[in-house]
C-alpha cells in the first residue's frame, strides 16, 4: 500500500490534492496516509506527485488488501474476469455473450460511484437486499465481487472483508423481467441504509428504437427515465439472437 | 464496467460527449486481437477521435500512438471519445463495413446515439441505461466538479485537483485547455473528454468572475 516516508516528507501537502478519496492526513507538520480511508487506487504513486519522492509502496499483505488494490486500480487486471480493475463485460459484449437474454433484465450497481468510495459492508447490504428480492447475483467468472461471496444466492460477503474500503465495486446480476420491479423497489429501500452513493445501470435487450419493457414501470417506481445509455449495436460475432 | 455510462452535467454539454469501445468477449473472440484493434484505431483516427487509449498503456494525450499500438495485447481494452454525432455515424459505418466481429459500444445521450445508429445502418441489440446516482447524494461534490470527475468513470481524478486546476485557470497561470489536459492525464482509459472539460472550466471561471 502507499505510505509516506516521514524523513523525506517536508509537509508541503501537495499530495493531498492528488488523493481521490481524501485519505492523506496532515499532522505534526507531516503528511500520512490513513490506512482505513485509503482505497489502494495508487494515483498518488502513479502520478509521482511528491516533489521529495517520499511516497512509496509497501507490500500488500493478505488477499483482501490485494483485492482492494486490484479493484480500485483500473491498471490492474482481475485474474478471473480478465477485465481490468473493477470492470465487468456487462452490456459491452452482450451481443456475443448473450449474458442478458430477451425476457431478462441485468443490473450493474456501481457501489461508491461517483467518487465517494465504498466499504464492503455497504456493498453487502445492497447485494443482500437485491438477492432477497429475487436477483441472481453474477458468479465469479463474470463479477470480481463474487470472489468474496461464498453463497451468491444470499449476497452475504466474507466477514473479514467488510471493513475494507474500495474506490468502487460493481454488484452485477440479472433477473426475469417480471421480477425487476421488486428488485428495483428493494434497491430503493436499501439506498437509505448505506453511507455512500451508488450508480445504477439497467441492462436489457432492446427493439430497433432502443426501447425495452422495463422502462415502462420506472415512472411507477418514481425512477426518472434514463437519458444516457451504453448502446451495443450488435456488431460482435457470433451474434447472440436470444 | 460502467465508467462511461454515468456522466453528469447539463444535457447540451453531454451531447458533445460520446464514448466508443472495442470489446473482446472472454473465451470467444479474445485471442490475437491486435490486428483488429489496429483496424479500430485506424478508423477512430480517421474520424478524428480526440482522445483514445488502452488502459494497459494510457491515453494518447499522454503517450504516443505508436507506443500504445506496440503495447496492445489480448488484455487490452480500446476506448476513446468523439465530440460530434457525425463522428459516431462515420465510425459505426466504417466499422460495420470492416466487419471485424468485435463488440462495439457507443455511450452517450440516447436521443443522439440511437438516431446515430439508425443513420449508420446498425440496430441496437442491447442497452445499459443509466438510472442515475442513488444513496447519499448529499455527500457528493458540486455539479461542476462532478461533471469533470465523472468523465473518468474509474474516478482517478481527485476532486481537489479539479479545484486546483480551476484556481490556476482563474489566476491565468494555465489556459482552460491546458488545465483540461492536466486532468486528462489521470484517466488511463483515454475516455476523458478534454474538449468538453475545457468548456466546463471556461464556463465555471466566467460564472465566478461575474458573481
Amino acid at each position: 500500500m502507499p505510505a509516506i516516508d516521514k524523513e523525506k516528507c517536508t509537509g508541503c501537502r501537495t499530495c493531498q490534492t492528488y488523493c481521490t478519496v481524501d485519505a492523506i492526513m496532515f499532522a505534526d507538520k507531516k503528511c500520512h496516509i490513513d490506512p482505513h480511508l485509503c482505497t489502494e487506487c495508487y494515483v498518488c504513486l502513479r502520478m509521482q506527485v511528491c516533489p521529495e519522492d517520499a511516497i512509496y509502496a509497501e507490500e500488500l499483505v493478505g488477499f483482501y488488501k490485494q483485492f482492494q488494490h486490484v479493484i480500485s486500480d483500473p491498471v490492474e487486471n482481475h485474474g478471473v474476469t480478465g477485465v481490468t480493475g473493477r470492470g465487468t463485460e456487462e452490456v459491452k459484449t452482450n451481443d456475443v455473450s448473450g449474458r442478458v437474454k430477451k425476457g431478462w433484465i441485468g443490473l450493474s450497481i456501481d457501489m461508491g460511484r461517483p467518487g465517494l468510495g465504498v466499504y464492503l459492508r455497504d456493498a453487502e447490504k445492497v447485494a443482500m437486499a437485491c438477492a432477497k428480492a429475487g436477483f441472481k447475483l453474477a458468479p465469479q467468472e463474470e463479477s470480481p465481487l463474487a470472489a468474496l461471496m461464498p453463497d451468491s444466492s444470499t449476497g452475504k460477503l466474507e466477514d473479514g472483508c467488510l471493513d475494507y474500503r474500495l474506490l468502487s465495486v460493481i454488484i452485477e446480476g440479472r433477473c426475469e423481467e417480471e421480477k425487476a420491479k421488486d428488485v428495483l423497489r428493494a434497491l430503493k429501500n436499501v439506498e437509505k441504509e448505506v453511507d455512500t452513493v451508488f450508480s445504477v445501470g439497467l441492462i436489457s435487450r432492446v427493439d430497433e428504437k432502443g426501447h425495452c419493457k422495463a422502462l415502462e414501470f420506472l415512472d411507477e417506481l418514481g425512477i426518472p427515465q434514463p437519458h444516457r445509455g451504453k448502446v451495443n449495436p450488435g456488431m460482435g460475432k457470433p451474434l447472440s439472437k436470444d | 464496467m460502467t465508467h462511461s455510462l454515468h456522466r453528469s452535467g447539463d444535457i447540451d454539454s453531454q451531447k458533445k460527449d460520446y464514448v466508443w469501445f472495442m470489446y473482446q468477449t472472454k473465451g470467444i473472440n479474445d485471442v490475437n486481437i491486435k490486428p483488429k484493434a489496429l483496424e479500430f484505431i485506424a478508423v477512430a483516427e480517421a474520424v478524428g477521435s480526440e482522445n483514445w487509449g488502452d488502459v494497459k498503456t494510457g491515453p494518447k494525450l499522454r503517450y504516443s500512438i505508436e507506443e500504445i499500438k506496440d503495447n496492445i495485447s489480448d488484455k487490452s481494452r480500446l476506448r476513446g471519445i468523439f465530440t460530434k454525432r457525425e463522428q459516431v455515424v462515420d465510425f459505426l459505418k466504417q466499422i460495420k463495413e470492416k466487419d471485424l466481429g468485435m463488440s462495439v459500444i457507443i455511450s452517450g445521450v440516447l436521443s443522439e446515439v440511437i438516431p446515430a445508429c439508425r443513420e449508420a445502418g446498425v440496430t441496437p441489440h442491447s442497452i445499459n441505461y443509466s438510472l442515475g446516482v442513488w444513496g447519499r447524494k448529499d455527500k457528493l461534490p458540486d455539479d461542476t466538479t462532478l461533471a469533470i470527475t465523472t468523465m473518468c468513470g474509474h474516478h482517478m481524478i481527485p476532486p481537489k485537483f479539479v479545484s486546483h486546476v480551476i484556481r490556476r485557470v482563474k489566476k491565468g497561470k494555465v489556459s482552460p485547455e491546458e488545465g483540461a489536459k492536466m486532468l486528462a492525464e489521470f484517466c488511463y482509459c483515454g475516455i476523458f473528454n478534454h474538449i468538453r472539460c475545457a468548456d466546463i472550466i471556461n464556463k465555471k471561471v466566467a460564472e465566478e468572475d461575474k458573481g
